[in-house]
């Protein structure tokens, strides 16, 4: 069994089965993938090497929205200027911390300096955001109705397995935060 | 004066520049640890004021959680969104 993560001199440790890696290897590489842009950067050096794209759309998919949401409410024009503008870089960076995070998985020991941690948070975080995405968790009800879903032993269809990895990463992601909260702590 | 008077009357740049800010919105999926985290790490906010922020999310829905010009309010914008928060940007219509 997986353990929970802990604050130490070392840094951020923690502990993870084989068969849980292999677990979070896909489910980081099924993000990645979700946010990996499908056209090319546009053609104009500058732009490309400053992450300007202004062929940028909304996202189709609920979840890609959940991860690259709208800057305004109302004004629609502005929220296109800042997904133009911001969209290529934070699908970079939120990929980056995806493949960190699956590189950390390759090392024997789970043993994570601040920033590293910081970018396991952030992928563990949208893994769940994807997950929810897919599980339908609108309300603080549904959150309740998929962590009451706790037994491997039920899990006999899609959603059931789903909301079981749902509450594994979001276990896992609530030990992470709660070691760096304790690190944020003890620097103070 | 006539001109005078209309000088003083448009000149927008002696106003103070309009704040804006940034909202933060609930949902059922980021866990309180986690925003609280994310409000005392990225903006250096006390563990107090980042809780007390979290809870107004939590209860209310939405919190302001920083205010300043609307270029600011965006470079924060997107380090929220790289955290998996859901956030926006408004002109300040607190009064």
């Amino acid at each position: 069994m997986a353990r929970a993560f802990k604050a130490g001199r070392k840094g951020i440790t923690g502990h993870l089965e084989a068969a849980e890696r292999d677990l979070l290897r896909n489910l980081f590489a099924d993000i990645v993938e979700l946010l990996e842009p499908n056209v090319p950067a546009s053609e104009d050096p500058l732009a490309a090497l400053i992450g300007v794209d202004m062929d940028v759309t909304v996202p189709d998919d609920p979840a890609l929205r959940r991860l690259l949401p709208d800057v305004s409410r109302e004004d629609a024009a502005m929220s296109l200027e800042f997904r133009q503008l911001t969209e290529r870089s934070l699908r970079e960076s939120k990929i980056g911390a995806l493949k960190a995070a699956a590189l950390g998985l390759e090392a024997d020991k789970l043993v994570l300096t601040d920033d590293q941690a910081r970018q396991w948070s952030t992928a563990l975080n949208d893994v769940r955001l994807v997950l929810s995405e897919r599980l339908k968790i609108r309300t603080e009800e549904d959150a309740n109705r998929v962590h009451r879903m706790q037994d491997w032993s039920q899990a006999d269809d899609v959603e059931s397995y789903l909301a079981l990895v749902y509450n594994f990463v979001s276990w896992l992601q609530e030990s992470l935060v709660q070691a760096l909260l304790q690190g944020l702590q003890d620097r103070r | 004066m006539p001109e005078t008077t209309r000088e003083t009357g448009t000149d927008q740049r002696s106003l103070p520049d309009t704040p804006w800010v940034l909202i933060v919105w609930n949902d059922p999926v980021n866990l309180m640890s986690y925003v609280s985290y994310v409000f005392q790490s990225y903006f250096g906010y006390s563990e107090a004021k980042a809780e007390q922020l979290m809870m107004q999310v939590h209860s209310e829905g939405k919190s302001a959680v920083t205010a300043g010009s609307k270029e600011k309010m965006e470079v924060d914008a997107v380090a929220m969104h790289g955290f998996g928060l859901w956030a926006t940007v408004q002109k300040d219509n607190r009064g």
